[in-house]
């Protein structure tokens, strides 16, 4: 073969090829392989953990039932490696209980050694580990650890913040909030509904007034981001502020957010001015606040907004209209027949359509 | 220079095609695994919890549909039950010559609505607008044919209301949280304008209620092959491209796109033949051109499931049709080619598409055309001939084989082994005839192209059954 090789006219190019092929069949078998090894260590790991979660599921059950249980039944022998098993099935339980069934379960927790387990985990430097270890040491309510989880929320990595958030609130809520409401605008990588859980966890007392402070002193791209969590807030709280931000405020962003988030109840500044921004998102949202007021003096404001050149702010405009506690289906459709801008007709239409007028 | 000079330099040519492409497939899985790995370490991070907030974006459905009778119900009954808290049904009938208005309008209660349509984008004449009684989120836009689906999903696009839009195909099958998953990118990034998510052949698994219920492989040799295929070009084809912002194309089985990003490009081009592609390198080249920051990125979970091709005539024509508007959508958008303000589009991917994906049939035939030439006319040995048939043929297994690699790291779709262990056979068959016969395929519609040829929007013959009960 090697004598053929070499008198070959094309001897480089055919040793190149030979390597080459030499390389991706090397490639291939090695891959084949592997993938065959990941499949077994697969299987393998499955049913491993099947026989763990039959052994403790049952303690873990009975110890969410019963503090007793929790304090002094008997334990299993764990290996080393199944602790990580353990632990993500404890997690897990954890997640699925509330009240006293949490605190039976972190004191089995704490029984089992996860305590010790979790720290460990948390030193290490693999991403899973340290994620499990954040979540365990919350879930255990460890409080000597919190300097130690404290310092990843400012850690590059999404899952690791975030994480390391949701621990701090699970051991001390109070207390996190204050740290973790500033660092919500400047954390947009976190994601919102992870967030928001974590915000609706604490609850509107714990919430208001931390969130209405960062909305206060924010600047406005962060003021519009964090008016979001408003909903999570006490609403005489949020009122207040988006009243404020409304009055004093120039930022279409910040306008619209308020807006959004103001009842009307207790009155909007700016009314007037307000249904003329240029922002088309503000006079939506203007056109929406004098529905919720619902007011005869703002009617022909909103019959203007009918008109607007923006589709959504005509949209708004009638939905409102069509809502107003004070008009009856004659006077609407009235109103619509004597209607001569033809897209504000249509969409007029459209609007009583959408609630069953026509 | 003499023959024999050619003849080495024509080798050294085909060797490094052939070596380049295959190296290039492979960085993309490198990259793709990497990709992967980072997606999945925050996936749970993702979750909703069980637990919907006002801070998740509302989502315009649009299922364009053209003589969809015998699936339509089905269809759009299960994407009525997609888990996700904000979101409408926009079908839009393109004036079909079969019953689907009129099975939509009895099964959904679907009543004329006077819709104060605004036509932001242009498209054929809309006929009327319905919506469910029942169904409030539900609305069907009939209108008339416009020859394209491009132009029945901007007709659905102009009818939509919320800040996403996602087409979907009125064959796709989602799964229930498709749209939770495909959604992330938004909510993760503000520069987000387009996501597309990951597709996966349906043939072969079991679907009930419009819905996956079983993963599986099928039993026509075909679809079987597509299923690898479609694992090496696009799931970690495009997971490569995504991280580095290159990514240029969303299918249009599945994709998820910012609106008004959308309506400001001016929609679906209604004379591609490759929408779903042009749309992306357009909106690439426009934002570029403005100057606007943006991401265009790729989900891999397997959030779209959708029928392949199992007869080769209609293998045949997917192809040709594919090679056709790539072919176009390049042309079409040559100026990033090589643009100084391009980025990675222009100086990584649209050569790559050029060269290797465009050309890359031409080379490929010639290639073996030429190693044929040369065995029949003496200049090759029949041993130097298998030497270089071994490379093309084992570069191909070797990038099957690490898509199925990376397919069992990530997602592991097909638990049964037997199922693992007949993909890596069909990888190795895969490169005894198919691949060659698509790039002579992917050769015609080339010449399509270059010719100025149409395609119509046609119906392939259904192998998945997702028939309404």
């Amino acid at each position: 073969m090697l004598d053929w090789l070499l008198s070959s006219r094309f001897e480089t190019q055919v040793t190149a090829a030979l390597w080459a092929t030499a390389a991706a069949a090397l490639t291939t078998v090695v891959s084949f392989f592997y993938t065959l090894g990941l499949r077994a260590t697969t299987l393998i790991q499955a049913q491993r953990r099947a026989r763990l979660v039959k052994r403790w599921r049952t303690i873990f059950a009975l110890a969410t039932i019963s503090c007793n249980d929790a304090e002094h039944a008997p334990l299993p022998q764990f290996s080393r490696r199944e602790r990580t098993d353990l632990l993500e099935e404890w997690n897990h339980a954890w997640t699925t209980v509330q009240g006293s069934a949490i605190d039976n379960l972190v004191t089995l927790g704490k029984r089992i050694g996860f305590l010790e387990i979790a720290r460990r985990k948390l030193a290490r430097h693999r991403l899973n580990a340290q994620l499990l270890g954040l979540q365990s040491l919350g879930h255990l309510r460890d409080r000597e650890s919190w300097s130690a989880i404290e310092a990843h929320l400012s850690s590059e990595n999404t899952a690791l913040s975030v994480t390391a958030a949701a621990a701090l609130m699970d051991i001390d809520a109070e207390r996190a909030i204050g740290r973790l409401i500033p660092l919500i605008a400047e954390r947009r990588d976190w994601p919102r509904t992870r967030v928001f859980n974590l915000l609706r966890i604490a609850g509107s007392e714990l919430v208001s007034e931390p969130l209405a402070r960062a909305i206060r002193s924010a600047s406005s791209e962060d003021q519009a981001f964090l008016l979001r969590f408003a909903p999570l807030a006490k609403y005489a709280v949020m009122d207040a502020v988006a009243e404020e931000l409304i009055r004093e405020s120039n930022d279409a962003g910040v306008l619209s957010a308020a807006l959004k988030q103001i009842s009307g109840y207790g009155g909007v500044p700016r009314i007037a001015a307000l249904t003329r921004h240029e922002a088309w998102f503000v006079r939506m949202e203007m056109a929406k606040v004098l529905g919720r007021i619902g007011q005869k003096e703002h009617l022909s404001l909103l019959r203007t907004l009918l008109k607007d050149r923006e589709w959504w702010v005509r949209y708004r405009a009638a939905r409102s209209i069509v809502k107003l506690p004070f008009l009856g289906p004659n006077a609407l459709r009235r109103m619509r027949d004597c209607e001569t801008d033809r897209y504000a007709r249509d969409m007029f239409q459209q609007a009583m359509a959408e609630v069953g007028l026509e | 220079m003499s023959g024999y000079d050619w003849l080495v330099m024509a080798q050294w040519l085909f060797l490094a095609y052939f070596v380049g492409i295959n190296l290039g497939y492979l960085l993309q899985n490198v990259l793709a695994a990497f990709g992967i790995r980072r997606y999945l370490q925050t996936a749970d991070q993702f979750e909703a919890e069980g637990v919907f907030s006002a801070l998740d974006i509302p989502i315009s459905l649009i299922v364009p549909a053209y003589n969809e009778s015998a699936s339509i119900i089905t269809s759009i009954r299960a994407l009525l039950q997609l888990e996700y808290p904000d979101f409408e049904l926009v079908v839009v009938n393109d004036g079909s010559s079969d019953d689907t208005l009129e099975k939509l309008t009895q099964a959904f209660n679907m009543q004329p609505f006077p819709e104060a349509y605004r036509t932001r984008i242009p498209c054929s004449k809309v006929r009327a607008i319905y919506r469910s009684t029942r169904y409030k989120n539900l609305r069907v836009i009939d209108k008339i044919n416009g020859g394209s689906k491009a132009d029945a999903t901007n007709a659905g696009i102009n009818a939509c209301r919320y800040p996403l839009v996602c087409v979907v195909d009125a064959d796709s099958i989602l799964q229930t949280d498709s749209l939770r998953r495909v959604v992330r990118p938004f909510l993760e990034n503000q520069t987000t304008v387009a996501v597309g998510g990951t597709v996966r052949i349906a043939n072969g698994c079991t679907i009930r209620g419009g819905f996956l219920e079983r993963v599986g492989l099928p039993r026509n040799p075909l679809a079987l092959v597509q299923v690898v295929e479609y694992l090496r070009a696009f799931l970690f084809g495009r997971m490569g491209w995504s991280p580095i912002n290159a990514l240029l194309i969303v299918s249009g089985a599945f994709g998820v796109f910012h609106k008004e990003t959308l309506v400001e490009a001016g929609g679906f081009d209604r004379e591609a033949v490759g929408e779903d592609m042009e749309v992306i390198v357009r909106l690439h080249r426009l934002l570029r051109e403005k100057g606007r920051p943006y991401r265009i990125t790729f989900v891999p979970d397997p959030v779209c499931w959708t029928d392949a091709p199992e007869k080769l005539r209609d293998l045949k024509n997917q192809r040709i049709r594919w090679q056709h508007g790539l072919g176009q959508c390049l042309a079409l958008n040559r100026s990033l080619l090589l643009n100084p303000r391009g980025g990675a589009v222009s100086w990584l991917a649209m050569p790559f598409y050029v060269f290797f994906e465009l050309l890359g049939p031409i080379i490929e035939v010639m290639g073996y055309l030429f190693i044929f030439a040369s065995w029949w006319f003496g200049w090759l040995a029949m041993p130097e001939v298998l030497i270089f048939l071994s490379l093309a043929i084992g570069l191909g297994v070797m990038l099957s084989s690490s898509a199925i690699m990376l397919e069992e790291l990530s997602f592991h779709m097909y638990p049964r082994t037997r199922d693992l262990l007949l993909l890596y056979l069909v990888s190795i068959f895969e490169n005894f005839g198919y691949r060659q016969l698509t790039a002579f395929w992917r050769l015609q519609g080339i010449f399509r192209w270059l010719r100025g040829g149409t395609h119509e929007w046609k119906t392939i013959a259904r192998s998945v059954s997702v028939a309404d009960d």
